[in-house]
């Protein structure tokens, strides 16, 4: 009775990381759709009205139908309205490091238009031990939700022993900035919750040489023995990259990543004698097309 | 089932998008015709002269950078041949479409009827492959025009300069009369440009800001004010170089389909007044022109006589056209030098009295960032002057659409800057006398003098990242139509919510550039509208039926940035 007890209590806490990671983007986000504070063309505290961010829009904001009569446009499929497929492999890379070699795949592809597209996303990493868990794949519908930011709700299903299969929702979107922001809320199955949050940021050297600094953290609200995952926050990755474009969509790079494993899942992986932090040395290509 | 775009071959499927690429790739069929381009020393593009015009549009095998492509020209020419018209006459074209997609021919600037226009889905449905189109219409106008595809193949040759020769002979004689077509090439297809736009904004700007650039600043003005410069932008998430849309990473920049080094020559003797013709054929390119050593008299805009306005540089945007005189002050070579507006080329001729001759031909100048006038328009001035304590009247508010708070719009500007005397990024404080529209004052006024009766406001809006483009926040397909009633007279003010130039053209009727106060300044068809400025121009609604009106980057068009006009 105590045990369940305290395993409540765990449950709530990490539940509690889980909603503040969200929180934190949700923040950022809704800082841009909700500020309304300052009415249009008053100039705000940085002095730049309201060409900065999205505030609301006023009451009596001009319709852009006014000037119709009820004239309709005549109907045709214009090139506003296509739909375009894409596919970005933002890392597709050989890994050597302290858990063995192997490979890692950050991978994207969408089709559809400017406010409505499918998407698939799937990221994983496969070295000499077990598959790393956050080794899934999604299928989402993004929204575009505002000029910088979008929300995708779908499905994700992991690879591996102890996979789950997931709904997911979340957002991304360019903060100010230029900070791309990805953060990703899951419910299991059986009702375990999780989130996902990346961020990264361009650093351009040259037009062609571009550092990346990527980041991302995995939560849990339950531990998953068969994938060494503990409960609360399971991990950090941080990644710079440099790349070179030799095209928009040809960009090999090296990195360098450092990984460490938190709380339940760090005890996971001494009691397994695996480091409990990674570090591995990275080779690959950005691709898109 | 081919819907299309103006002549944008468009499914949900992406079928056809595979079908025009095909299309485009498999096309040696024709036996191979010179580029017009390697013409020799052909001092200007071929020519034929009205009323009767056959004009047959093909596939032609053209190497503008090196690589072998597929253009599309009018009788066997890029540019199209020159269309010499007389003022007055009923003209006929007869239009044969030789390729295999739909084309359709657009004369731009004359004021036709309708069925004329050659929009497709607004004038007609446009030329099927292997049909002939007959466009007849009476020329009421004169002066320098153009015509050129209202599709894609714009970007890939079909367009030429058109002139109307006054009834009445024009008093200022000069002794030589060039066309000056100035474009933009590109070795990818133009579907594929759009979709790589489509993907990234930024595909083709690699004048991005660096990190070099920042400790460049850091050196020469400090830490403060070197982050200070940047503060702006990168909360806001715009590039202040955002110039064009496309660059010389992928454009050979032409000059009367000659490549800067195949130096169009045009022959000019010492005494000699040459007339030229300038025509922004380009389909994301504005070019700032000059001719080192030699003043420019601008004589007319987009057909239009203006007072003489002598200069050293002009701005053309895509759609517009301006005519210079010069006078050759001996025989020497003398560079034609047309640097893109994002500086990264230029296309190039000479003014020389034999063919041959060189001038020494600059370098482009440093790019130079978007000024805070650019993003904040009149925000700028008022700020200025509450730090030095002074009362300034306030500018006039901008009433943003409500369709302008949602993805389509990444900005807005709401205290707009009005003025037209701003020669624009890149030209201002140059050293030069850069024209500007203040400069330019329509001979013998309006043609309507009454005063608008009402305004119609259009915010000329975008999303960078999205590479959505639009008007009120509203693309094309989402959008209903603007109603005027016949014959009424109506200010359109625009407003430019965007970094970006826009080149707005209004099909069938013209553009009455309004100055200070209301006051009548020029008659043009495509008006240029820097970021975060504010435009209005006068408009009589005396062309029944349906126009187009658009912005005249071919990219901004096919991504939404159009509307129909409706007069009825």
């Amino acid at each position: 009775m105590k045990l369940l007890h305290i395993e409540i209590q765990r449950c709530l806490r990490v539940a509690a990381l889980c909603a503040m990671v969200l929180l934190v983007s949700a923040r950022l986000f809704a800082q841009e759709h909700a500020s309304g504070s300052h009415p249009s063309g008053q100039a705000d505290s940085t002095g730049l009205g309201s060409t900065e961010g999205q505030p609301q829009r006023p009451a009596d904001a001009r319709d852009p139908d006014a000037y119709a009569d009820g004239f309709e446009h005549m109907g045709m499929t214009h090139a506003d309205r296509l739909a375009i497929g894409s596919m970005l492999a933002e890392e597709l890379e050989f890994v050597s490091g302290n858990e063995g070699q192997g490979g890692n795949w950050h991978l994207q592809a969408s089709y559809g238009g400017d406010f409505n597209k499918f998407r698939l996303r799937s990221q994983g990493l496969a070295a000499d031990g077990p598959l790393d868990p956050t080794t899934s794949v999604e299928g989402l519908w993004w929204h575009g939700y505002s000029a910088f930011w979008g929300t995708v709700v779908g499905i994700r299903r992991d690879f591996g022993p102890g996979a789950h299969t997931w709904l997911a929702f979340g957002i991304e979107g360019l903060s100010p900035y230029w900070f791309h922001l990805n953060a990703t809320g899951y419910v299991g199955e059986d009702g375990r919750l999780s989130a996902r949050l990346k961020a990264s940021y361009d650093l351009l050297f040259t037009n062609r040489w571009i550092l990346s600094a990527a980041l991302e953290s995995n939560v849990y609200s339950r531990a998953e023995p068969d994938r060494a995952l503990g409960s609360g926050v399971g991990n950090l990755e941080i990644g710079p990259r440099l790349r070179y474009e030799v095209s928009r969509k040809f960009a090999p790079y090296v990195g360098y990543v450092w990984e460490p494993s938190f709380a339940g899942t760090a005890d996971f992986r001494r009691a397994d004698r695996h480091p409990v932090t990674e570090h591995r040395l990275v080779v690959g290509v950005r691709l898109w097309r | 089932m081919q819907p299309e775009l103006f002549g944008l071959p468009i499914t949900a499927s992406g079928l056809s998008r595979r079908r025009f690429l095909q299309g485009a790739a498999a096309t040696f069929v024709l036996g191979w015709q010179r580029p017009a381009w390697a013409q020799g020393e052909a001092s200007a593009p071929s020519e034929l002269s009205g009323p009767d015009f056959d004009l047959e549009v093909v596939e032609l095998p053209v190497n503008f950078t090196g690589s072998k492509r597929v253009a599309t020209a009018v009788n066997g020419l890029v540019p199209a041949p020159l269309l010499r018209m007389r003022e007055g006459d009923t003209v006929t074209l007869r239009v044969t479409n030789r390729l295999r997609e739909v084309t359709a021919i657009h004369w731009h600037g004359l004021i036709v009827p309708q069925a004329m226009d050659g929009v497709p889905g607004i004038s007609f449905p446009g030329i099927a492959p292997g049909e002939t189109f007959t466009y007849r219409f009476e020329v009421r106008q004169n002066g320098t025009y153009w015509y050129h595809a209202h599709t894609l193949a714009e970007q890939t040759g079909l367009y030429g300069a058109l002139i109307v020769e006054p009834r009445t002979p024009d008093p200022d004689r000069t002794d030589r009369d060039y066309a000056v077509v100035l474009s933009d090439w590109t070795d990818e297809s133009p579907m594929q440009v759009f979709l790589n736009l489509k993907k990234m904004g930024a595909y083709y700007n690699f004048a991005q800001p660096t990190v070099g650039d920042f400790f460049k600043d850091v050196s020469s003005q400090g830490w403060s004010k070197a982050i200070e410069k940047r503060g702006m932008w990168n909360r806001m998430r715009m590039s202040p170089t955002d110039f064009s849309d496309v660059s010389a990473a992928t454009y050979t920049y032409l000059m009367n389909g000659t490549p800067p080094g195949g130096n169009w020559t045009g022959i000019a003797r010492a005494g000699e007044r040459v007339r030229l013709r300038f025509i922004g054929a380009s389909t994301a390119t504005f070019f700032d022109v000059r001719i080192p050593g030699l003043p420019l008299t601008v004589v007319s805009t987009d057909g239009q006589h203006v007072e003489p306005v002598d200069v050293d540089e002009f701005r053309i945007g895509p759609g517009e056209t301006y005519d210079v005189i010069v006078q050759m002050p001996d025989d020497r070579a003398y560079t034609i030098f047309a640097q893109s507006m994002d500086r990264t080329g230029f296309a190039r001729g000479t003014l020389a009295p034999r063919p041959g001759m060189e001038a020494e031909v600059p370098r482009p100048d440093a790019p130079v960032w978007l000024d805070h006038s650019d993003m904040m328009g009149a925000m700028v001035a008022m700020q200025a002057h509450a730090g030095h304590g002074m009362v300034m009247t306030p500018p006039k508010q901008a009433r943003h659409a409500r369709t302008e708070y949602g993805p389509t719009t990444d900005m807005r500007v709401d205290y707009p800057r009005d003025n037209l005397d701003d020669p624009g990024v890149g030209l201002r404080q140059n050293g030069r006398r850069v024209l500007t529209y203040a400069d330019l004052h329509t001979i013998g006024g309006a043609l309507d003098p009454r005063p608008p009766a009402r305004e119609i406001e259009v915010h000329l809006t975008g999303n960078m990242e999205r590479f959505i483009w639009a008007l009120d926040g509203v693309k094309l397909s989402d959008a209903k139509p603007i109603h005027l009633h016949p014959n009424e007279r109506v200010r359109v003010t625009l407003v430019n919510d965007s970094m970006m130039t826009h080149p707005m053209h209004l099909h069938r009727m013209w553009s009455e550039l309004e100055g200070a106060e209301g006051r009548f300044q020029v008659r043009k068809h495509t008006i240029s509208v820097q970021p975060a400025q504010r435009v209005s121009f006068a408009v009589t609604g005396d062309a029944p039926g349906r126009s187009a009106f658009h912005c005249h980057l071919l990219y901004h068009m096919a991504a939404g940035m159009f509307r129909e006009v409706v007069v009825a």
